[in-house]
């Protein structure tokens, strides 16, 4: 018995230590780079920090004085309102764009690539293309003029990313735009793992193509719906390089393209608050988390429209 | 329907193209091919602005292969080590690993900062460079991935090679990695096309204009031409050709690892 034993401890003892020789350097990069980094979020958070270092432990101050800055709230109010329209929107549209692709049409491949094109390029890059084409003059413009539209008759002089009416609203047709692509392809994935054996039977029950889409591909894609709409969610609240790209620093005009991670930004770069930009940060982590609990709940156990 | 939607994704970056070409007097004109082509916006892109296209692309380049090596290395050795060891804490580790995938870089942003100042990596010089690596190091998401992919290699290929007298570094390299060629790529891939892309950490993090990547020099540059649109056009242009390309040969990959990753969810 012991001598069995034996040479098994001793192999054990062997795997256990080239793990550890395999993981030694990721999990100190780990460590270091996300749990280390997170405390230190957290430890900033609670100082009036400047660019010196920390002067002073406030405490709580710094989260308290973020939820009595209006420009914090505008830019809390900003985010969820772009998280809770653009998430919808680009769901939908990738939804709809995967049961174009799945059908078994002629070059559905081509559609496929071009549906998916401007997913691929930075948001750099279609930001700035975007806020040409959508100049006073732009393409976008020109478009609603051949059609009859008198632009610059319009409530905002069809300026639409200078007025602080619609620059938010174009910040979301730019995005549904690029990240239905995305969405398309986890929809896709999802499509593709269905049996089409329960539609056919449906159908032949009788279903209309209404109500198997309803009650039949829908509830099947659940995974789908859960990746989409969790990933949608954090992408959403995390908007950054489109608003400083469109609005600048500031989030012009009139901060409507403020959001929370450009305010962030300002508190960090040009305000100098390091502690202040700690702490909402963390509110930022926090909200972000909660929502992934909450989706989890959601769609996890809660059940799904149509499910047994 | 689909021919519709098509024209909508395609016909933007035509107009980029198009646009890139123009004179300047004839950029609001609804003209998608010019009347009067000119090279000018190149020629200003690679040769007059400060720093040029040619910096730029060398930077996003470099800075985006060194992250796609990192990335293969630890993601792979990590994720053998989940996938195939036991050891004491395994549970623990990997637990980590996926808490570290809730972690949003908004919230890194302020501590990194203040500790790469701390290590005087915010300057500069070359050692710039180093903060952005240290910052893209490792990525969870890729442990995840290898982790489950080496899950379904089957185990008996390794039995073989153990037979052959194989030690455990030599499994992993000779059997597990040639096997695992797929996963690599569509890391490599997600990886570089991500670095790439990037603007948030470039923007906060390099100091000196000769070290700014592509996203960053456009961000740049659109403030300074403002209204100057071919050159900026033609900086979206050529940042925007590498991704193309790489998207046009790997476009299997990057399906494949949309199914991995919405399978997880």
């Amino acid at each position: 018995m012991n001598t069995a034993r034996n040479p098994r401890f001793i192999r054990r003892r062997k795997e256990s230590l080239v793990a550890y020789g395999f993981l030694a350097i990721p999990m100190s990069l780990f460590l270091f780079l996300s749990v280390g980094i997170f405390f230190y979020a957290i430890y900033i958070s609670t100082f009036d920090w400047g660019i010196m270092g920390p002067t002073e432990f406030v405490g709580f101050d710094n989260y308290e004085k973020a939820f009595s800055d209006p420009i914090f709230l505008k830019a809390v109010r900003n985010s969820v309102k772009y998280a809770l329209i653009v998430v919808p929107i680009q769901s939908a549209l990738g939804l709809f764009l995967a049961l174009l692709v799945n059908s078994k049409i002629k070059g559905s491949k081509f559609f496929r690539s071009a549906f998916y094109f401007p997913s691929i390029a930075s948001s750099a890059a279609i930001t700035t293309l975007f806020i040409f084409l959508m100049a006073p003059d732009g393409v976008f413009n020109g478009t609603l003029q051949f059609f009859g539209v008198d632009t610059a008759n319009l409530f905002n002089q069809g300026a639409w990313l200078s007025d602080s009416r619609t620059a938010l609203y174009s910040i979301i047709g730019l995005n549904a735009w690029t990240t239905s692509g995305t969405m398309m392809l986890f929809y896709l994935a999802n499509l593709q793992t269905v049996d089409s054996q329960y539609a056919e039977a449906a159908q032949v029950d009788g279903a209309s193509r209404r109500q198997v889409f309803w009650y039949i591909t829908m509830p099947l894609l659940k995974p789908a719906h859960l990746f989409v709409v969790a990933t949608g969610m954090i992408g959403a609240l995390q908007l950054y390089d489109q608003a400083i790209l469109a609005g600048g620093a500031d989030g012009s005009p009139d901060y409507s393209l403020m959001t929370v991670v450009l305010y962030i930004y300002n508190a960090c770069f040009r305000q100098f608050e390091f502690g202040y930009a700690s702490a909402i940060g963390v509110v930022l982590f926090v909200i972000i988390f909660s929502l992934t609990l909450l989706q989890k709940a959601l769609f996890g156990s809660a059940g799904w429209r149509g499910e047994n | 329907m689909l021919i519709f939607y098509s024209v909508l994704t395609i016909v933007p970056f035509l107009w980029s193209v198009g646009t890139s070409f123009k004179p300047s007097e004839e950029v609001y004109q609804s003209n998608l091919i010019p009347n009067a082509p000119t090279g000018e916006a190149y020629a200003t892109v690679f040769g007059k602005i400060q720093p040029n296209f040619q910096t730029l692309f060398a930077n996003s380049l470099f800075i985006a292969c060194v992250v796609v090596i990192l990335h293969l290395v630890f993601a792979s050795l990590a994720g053998y080590a989940f996938a195939r060891l036991h050891f004491p804490g395994r549970d623990v580790l990997f637990f980590v690993v996926l808490g570290a995938m809730m972690i949003p870089d908004q919230l890194r942003l302020v501590p990194m900062y203040q500790m790469l100042v701390n290590m005087g990596l915010i300057n500069d010089g070359p050692s710039n460079y180093l903060a952005i690596f240290l910052i893209k190091a490792i990525s969870a998401a890729d442990v995840f991935l290898m982790r489950q992919y080496f899950l379904t290699i089957p185990k008996e290929m390794e039995d073989a090679a153990k037979i052959d007298g194989a030690g455990p570094f030599q499994l992993f390299s000779r059997v597990m990695l040639p096997n695992a060629a797929p996963v690599l790529a569509t890391v490599a891939i997600l990886t570089f096309q991500g670095t790439w892309n990037d603007l948030f950490w470039p923007s906060i993090v390099l100091q000196s204009p000769s070290h700014w990547t592509l996203p960053f020099g456009i961000l740049q540059f659109k403030g300074q031409f403002s209204t100057d649109w071919p050159p900026i056009m033609a900086l979206v242009v050529l940042s925007t050709i590498p991704i193309l390309a790489l998207y046009i040969f790997a476009q299997r990959y990057i399906i494949n690892v949309q199914l991995a990753s919405s399978a997880k969810g």
